[in-house]
């Protein structure tokens, strides 16, 4: 029970800093923007329109929300030893995975809420343009919020090994665009001859399928995501966790 | 000393957590590999026209298929809607006419094929791009085979058969009613035409340029009424100007029509 | 006896910092043994480099030592029993600006296990203790220096701590900041709190602690007692100048 306050005093007060962080303001100004510049595309689609303005409005809120989200994710850790606010934290009995768990409560909460915000943003737009809800919406948001859980846990991970945040950055943005690949580079390992493609296989087994949770581009197959999907998620944010537990463990200040 | 042993445990403790962070990601590798089944073409499909690569790149890398196919929608209807001059011999009329709907959409256009596959490549669920296009390719240019060839590819990769795919799966009807249609196109029969399309036209999703086509059939056929229901749909729906002030000029046609009597308006 | 606060016994702490090809070692303390004992005021001097950082980070479980053995109040410092009493001040903390100075302290008492009512009167105790209630409304942003000092301390209070770890507790504040911070401790110690404070300034800690702990280059030069530095001519400060040459 002392912990779980611990762990919701931590996620709140990272989610309460990055909402006063300015560059919340920033992106959330830059997703009004772009939104608002998908209206321009969809004019250019003419009947399609809405398909146009609800494909390019969900792509920019998952686009911002990433950018933002790795931002925070790669930056926080090393802003807080950086400012040695973390000697105040590691200093008192809080649990080294309390804290991990927290901050990346706190990060999911600002991605949740970020995500609402340019929702509520572009189905404003798409209203006012006289169209109504897609059909796959709710279930297009909830994969990006599932995709960006698993990054930013990803994040944590490799911020605590790597020397800079932009170190992390590069890092996690290229694990997003292999996770996007998985399933085209098993296509090719399964193609492998031999040992050589079962080792490539199960090697690339350890990169996450973000396309699992890509409601957004598999709406054509009209299917929801489904709760099988979020075994995966659960399994490889708590596996980024635990690395980057193994390695919170034994760092020092 | 204690703390040598303490230490032994604490990194044994340590090791056990990285062991179990690589079995939770190879585990949920390995369930997600036998679950997944991409409902998009395999990647041996995409013939990228040189001028794409980097959009299909971003397209898979970022998973944004849907936004990048609309981009080459939009780029095919712009190619499309370009007046195309097409040689010395061939007069500007040839070109695309929005105007006189008997010569709508005539002209080469020989890039309209590949580009209109690259949409469905990209995304093969996006069924307005393939009506459209097939249509297109029919209808307006005389090019049967090759709108058989795209319906093919079409129905081909339809993503069906996913679990909960429901309607996508119900489209493939669409891809087959227009393939019927594209056969009657062939054959010189463009009643046949119009009425197989017919239920094609009431799904909200119905390409503008189908029901134009569809409306100029009926009323080429004398099917005066049928053609009136669909220009009103064209005037009261369709986002392109240009379509709802030719549906509104031929309504008005089409009331004067009714004025004079079907006798004389059928021999026009 | 006197119970002991902390306990260093062959201590080692060296820092391995990686290069292109291996890594370069840098041992910051050696073979280092002494205690603290429990409700007394310990200094610890020592020139730039001399190890009294890492000690303290030793201390508070944010360094691990390479060989040797450290303990508060007989457990190992990265016990949550041990952090639970041990409250700690680091040189020049920061707060986020943006927060008044009872909303940051909330914060750090929650991470201490504390909530409701008990939370609410520990910060506003703090606060007072610290003089810092005057300035309950303004923003952590419109602080000096002094301000800053002193809601660190608050922080390092708020769980009634029986250790107190202090790095410059009053380093770059003006006279009067330090006579009241001082004051302060002084308070704290006949409450029965430990202290354990490091300085670059001599007479801060002939003024305050009962035992001092000399550092020089990574090693206990030597222990002093209040004793011996009040008897010796020259002080402290001729006994330190000694050590350090």
């Amino acid at each position: 029970m002392r912990n779980l306050l611990i762990i919701r005093a931590v996620a709140f007060n990272s989610f309460v800093e990055s909402v006063r962080n300015r560059f919340f303001t920033l992106f959330a100004v830059f997703a009004f923007t772009a939104v608002y510049a998908s209206v321009l595309a969809g004019v250019m689609a003419v009947d399609q329109e809405a398909r146009v303005l609800a494909d390019f409005g969900l792509a920019l809120i998952e686009l911002t929300a990433l950018a933002y989200s790795l931002f925070a994710a790669s930056s926080t850790l090393l802003r807080e030893a950086e400012t040695k606010t973390i000697y105040l934290v590691f200093s008192r009995p809080v649990p080294r995975w309390a804290y991990l768990a927290g901050k990346l409560c706190g990060a999911l909460l600002t991605a949740g809420l970020m995500l609402v915000v340019m929702a509520a943003m572009h189905l404003s737009l798409l209203a006012f343009r006289g169209f109504g809800l897609p059909a796959f919406y709710a279930w297009a948001l909830a994969g990006t919020f599932l995709k960006l859980a698993v990054i930013i846990s990803f994040a944590f991970f490799v911020s605590l090994f790597s020397t800079s945040a932009v170190s992390t950055l590069v890092i996690a943005s290229i694990m997003w665009t292999l996770g996007h690949f998985a399933s085209e580079a098993r296509f090719l390992a399964e193609r492998a001859p031999g040992i050589q493609g079962a080792v490539l296989t199960a090697f690339l087994w350890l990169i996450p399928n973000l396309q699992l949770f890509n409601a957004r581009d598999a709406a054509g197959a009209a299917s929801p995501l489904g709760l099988a999907v979020l075994f995966p998620a659960a399994a490889w944010v708590a596996a980024s966790c635990l690395g980057a537990l193994w390695l919170l463990s034994r760092k020092e200040f | 000393m204690q703390s040598i042993s303490a230490l032994k445990a604490g990194a044994r403790g340590r090791g056990l957590l990285i062991l179990a962070a690589a079995a939770l990601a190879w585990a949920a590798g390995g369930f997600s590999s036998r679950r997944y089944v991409s409902p998009f073409p395999p990647p041996s499909e995409m013939r990228v026209p040189a001028v794409g690569a980097t959009g299909d790149m971003m397209a898979l890398a970022l998973g944004a298929r849907r936004l990048f196919a609309d981009l080459w929608f939009i780029r095919l209807m712009q190619y499309y809607g370009t007046r195309e001059f097409s040689g010395e011999e061939e007069s500007e009329s040839a070109g695309h006419n929005h105007e006189a709907e008997e010569h709508y959409g005539e002209g080469k256009y020989p890039l309209f094929l590949p580009m209109a596959r690259h949409v469905l490549e990209v995304d093969p669920a996006f069924t307005a791009a393939g009506l459209y296009g097939a249509a297109s390719l029919a209808f307006n240019m005389k090019r049967g085979d090759e709108a058989t060839e795209l319906l093919n590819y079409a129905l081909k990769y339809n993503p069906r058969g996913r679990s909960g795919a429901t309607q996508f799966s119900e489209d493939r009807w669409k891809y087959l009613t227009m393939l019927a249609a594209v056969g009657y196109s062939k054959s010189g029969n463009p009643v046949a035409v119009a009425e197989a399309i017919a239920p094609i036209l009431k799904d909200p999703d119905c390409p503008v340029m189908l029901k134009q086509l569809a409306a100029f059939l009926n009323k080429k056929a004398g099917n005066y009424a049928a053609a009136a229901v669909i220009y009103a749909d064209i005037a009261a729906t369709s986002r392109d100007e240009a379509y709802v002030k030719n549906a509104r000029r031929e309504l008005e046609k089409l009331a004067g029509i009714k004025r004079q009597g079907p006798a004389r308006g059928a021999s026009r | 006896m006197t119970a002991c606060a902390v306990s260093f016994s062959g201590v080692e702490k060296t820092y391995k910092r990686p290069r292109l090809l291996g890594a370069e070692y840098h041992t910051a303390v050696k073979d280092l043994s002494f205690e603290i004992p429990a409700g007394e005021i310990t200094g610890l001097l020592g020139l730039n480099g001399a190890g009294k950082t890492t000690i303290m980070k030793l201390i508070t479980g944010l360094l691990f030592p390479t060989a040797g053995q450290v303990r508060v109040f007989g457990q190992p410092p990265s016990d949550v029993a041990a952090k639970a009493r041990v409250g700690f001040l680091p040189e020049l903390p920061y707060f986020p600006p943006q927060v008044k100075p009872a909303d940051a302290l909330e914060y750090y008492g929650r991470l201490s296990g504390l909530s409701g009512a008990e939370l609410s009167r520990a910060v506003e105790s703090s606060m007072k203790k610290t003089g810092l209630e005057p300035h309950a409304g303004k923003r952590i942003s419109e602080f000096s220096k002094g301000m800053l000092q002193r809601l660190g301390l608050g922080q390092a209070l708020l769980h009634k701590p029986d250790l107190l770890v202090l790095d410059e507790p009053v380093s770059g504040l003006d006279p009067l900041a330090i006579h009241d911070i001082r004051a302060l401790l002084a308070g704290l110690n006949a409450e029965g709190c430990a202290i354990f404070l490091s300085s670059h300034s001599i007479s801060e800690v002939e003024k305050l602690a009962s035992r001092v702990l000399l550092m020089v280059s990574g090693k206990l030069a030597a222990a002093v007692t209040r004793a011996q530095w009040e008897s010796a001519p020259g002080g402290l400060e001729k006994i330190f100048v000694e050590a350090v040459k």
